[in-house]
């Protein structure tokens, strides 16, 4: 029996990195990353490398990680928005649709290349990681635990906006889609929780705003790694909310993306009417 | 091998296409014809599973295409009518990823890609990116790849569509080479006289009803055998008709944009003859001249003196 990749992935990854775009991409950002951990090590110990500050190492690392939380986040989209819409605008959808690739393995095909070099961007910083190692500060276990989280937080996003180019039947749609709600996940989400946190100091009773406050700081990617850092206080298994959110908006959004793929799988459904059905190929 | 039955799709009140009735053989080919919006593309797009039959079924190879879709895909090549191809594969890259898509074993991939390269032509281009062929070229390599799986059942939409003279050639051997093959191709198009070489049969295809199927060698016997006449002049329909009354080799009279067309069975001759007959019966004749026969208005024209009688 041969062993065999998703056909999707595979011809995506490759399409990706034959050119000297990939590699560049690449190679700028670990440049980017180090020069910008060398040069935040550097300030911490005032010049003088032999002063050893764990504490203000601690701080590089967050900073760092949550740097390339915040870029990575930024990025998926571009990769993922117009997957799908793409593929119906170049006219190649209809034609995948007819092969025996399974509407799912069409999605997960695009989710995976969608994602592959992000995860390839976090893994070649993980020597950039190492220096900060080397002054102390972050211990491996933590490092491990954000690494897995960027993976999960990329691989959501990816999955997000993948869905929303199979619902958005157009690339621009489907990118403002994403980038809204990369934007949700970011920002608003972060600032809810901020806002209902500072309600709750006004009044400490309120308990309800802040378990309110809690929730919207669980769906902040940024604040989730930064309790995995231990740089601000959390739940330990704040990111399992964080898991379980995206989870249940992904099968709500899977729902209508599988519809636009194969409206035929919901004949099923009572209100499902032949003469009404739609091809969105 | 493929079968339809009653087959209907609706899109609301919308009839696009009404009780198709078809029967394909193995190893046939088989040209739909119709002009467009006439339902070919709809037809042939639930028999390659991508949309659902309103009401009446349809198999391929056996297998039902609503119950049983993926069965279908396996035993299908479906070239759609406007398709598009990954830009940034080689045509070689291209043909692997379909033979990925199907599970094609590996080993067997590359001597199949090379062997139907060569068969339509395209052998030289094996390394050359899908965006730099011509559009003849693209058409030809959607022929390769819907070949890859080695499906019995090719499903082809429009293949000539959009193709220049020199490239309509090109597809024409091409789908000769199906022929030889002997695979079960059902192909649409909007142009009868395009089959004309290439099917074995052939179905006309009106507002979404299937009005005609026969053998293309009944066709061109058909089209040999009648001769258009596009006659005009200085009187009245009704004394044309009479005229032409007289002479049994006319087989059916209508009006044309300006003038009449008269079907017609005889030879160069008989029709000179005819139009010696029509002026010695002081008929004011200012054009008489035979036009080229449309295969398609024959065969319909024939079928519906038929159904008249």
């Amino acid at each position: 029996m041969q062993l065999r990749i998703n056909p999707l992935l595979a011809k995506e990854f490759h399409q990706r990195m034959r050119t000297a775009r990939a590699p560049i991409v690449i190679t700028s950002y670990v440049f980017g990353m180090s020069v910008l951990t060398f040069f935040l090590l550097y300030e911490n110990v005032q010049g003088q490398l032999y002063l050893v500050q764990p504490t203000k190492s601690q701080q590089v690392f967050v900073l760092l990680s949550l740097l390339q939380m915040t870029v990575v986040a930024f990025l998926a989209p571009a990769f993922a928005a117009g997957s799908v819409s793409g593929e119906r605008e170049r006219k190649t959808l209809a034609v995948l649709l007819t092969t025996p690739v399974s509407p799912i393995g069409i999605l997960l095909g695009k989710v995976l290349s969608s994602s592959a070099l992000l995860v390839l961007l976090v893994v070649v910083t993980l020597p950039v990681y190492s220096l900060v190692f080397l002054f102390g500060g972050a211990v491996p276990q933590e490092v491990v635990s954000v690494l897995a989280f960027q993976l999960v937080t990329i691989v959501v996003i990816a999955t997000i906006c993948v869905l929303f180019s199979t619902i958005a039947l157009r690339s621009t749609w489907s990118t403002v889609f994403s980038y809204g709600t990369v934007g949700l996940m970011m920002v608003v989400f972060g600032a809810l929780g901020y806002g209902l946190k500072g309600l709750y100091e006004q009044n400490p009773i309120d308990l309800f705003t802040l378990s309110w406050s809690h929730f919207f700081y669980a769906l902040n990617p940024l604040y989730v790694e930064a309790a995995l850092e231990g740089a601000v206080s959390a739940k330990p298994t704040i990111w399992v909310t964080f898991v379980e959110f995206y989870a249940v908006v992904i099968v709500i959004l899977l729902v209508p993306s599988l519809w636009r793929l194969r409206p035929q799988w919901f004949s099923w459904l009572p209100f499902w009417s032949r003469s009404t059905e739609k091809q969105y190929q | 091998m493929i079968l339809t039955q009653n087959l209907c799709k609706r899109y609301g009140k919308m009839a696009a296409v009404q009780d198709m009735n078809l029967s394909i053989a193995p190893g046939t080919v088989f040209g739909l014809v119709g002009e467009n919006g006439a339902g070919k593309t709809t037809a042939l797009s639930m028999l390659a599973t991508l949309s659902t039959p309103t009401s009446g079924r349809a198999y391929i190879h056996g297998f039902e295409v609503t119950r049983e879709p993926r069965a279908v895909r396996r035993c299908i090549g479906y070239m759609p009518d406007a398709f598009g191809v990954y830009d940034d594969l080689t045509v070689m890259e291209y043909l692997r990823f379909f033979a990925d898509c199907y599970r094609v074993d590996r080993r067997l991939v590359k001597p199949r890609a090379d062997d139907l390269l060569e068969r339509v032509r395209l052998t030289d281009k094996r390394d050359t990116y899908v965006n730099a062929l011509s559009r003849g070229m693209q058409q030809r390599l959607e022929i390769a790849r819907c070949l890859m799986h080695d499906p019995a059942v090719l499903i082809l939409d429009e293949p000539s569509s959009g193709l220049d003279p020199k490239s309509r050639l090109e597809m024409r051997a091409v789908l000769h080479g199906l022929r030889d093959m002997g695979k079960t191709v059902l192909i649409s198009t909007h142009i009868l006289n395009e089959l004309a070489e290439v099917a074995d049969e052939v179905g006309i295809l009106r507002r979404g009803e299937l009005v005609a199927v026969a053998a293309v060698q009944v066709m061109v016997q058909h089209s040999s055998a009648y001769r258009t006449i596009h006659i005009d002049g200085r009187f009245a329909a009704g004394e044309l008709e009479r005229a032409l009354a007289s002479d049994r080799r006319v087989v059916d009279v209508h009006a044309a944009a300006s003038g009449w067309d008269v079907l017609y069975a005889g030879t160069l001759a008989q029709q000179a003859d005819l139009l010696t007959a029509l002026v010695e019966q002081g008929m004011a004749i200012t054009q008489f001249s035979e036009q080229p026969t449309d295969i398609e208005q024959l065969f319909l024209r024939l079928s519906a003196i038929q159904e008249g009688m």
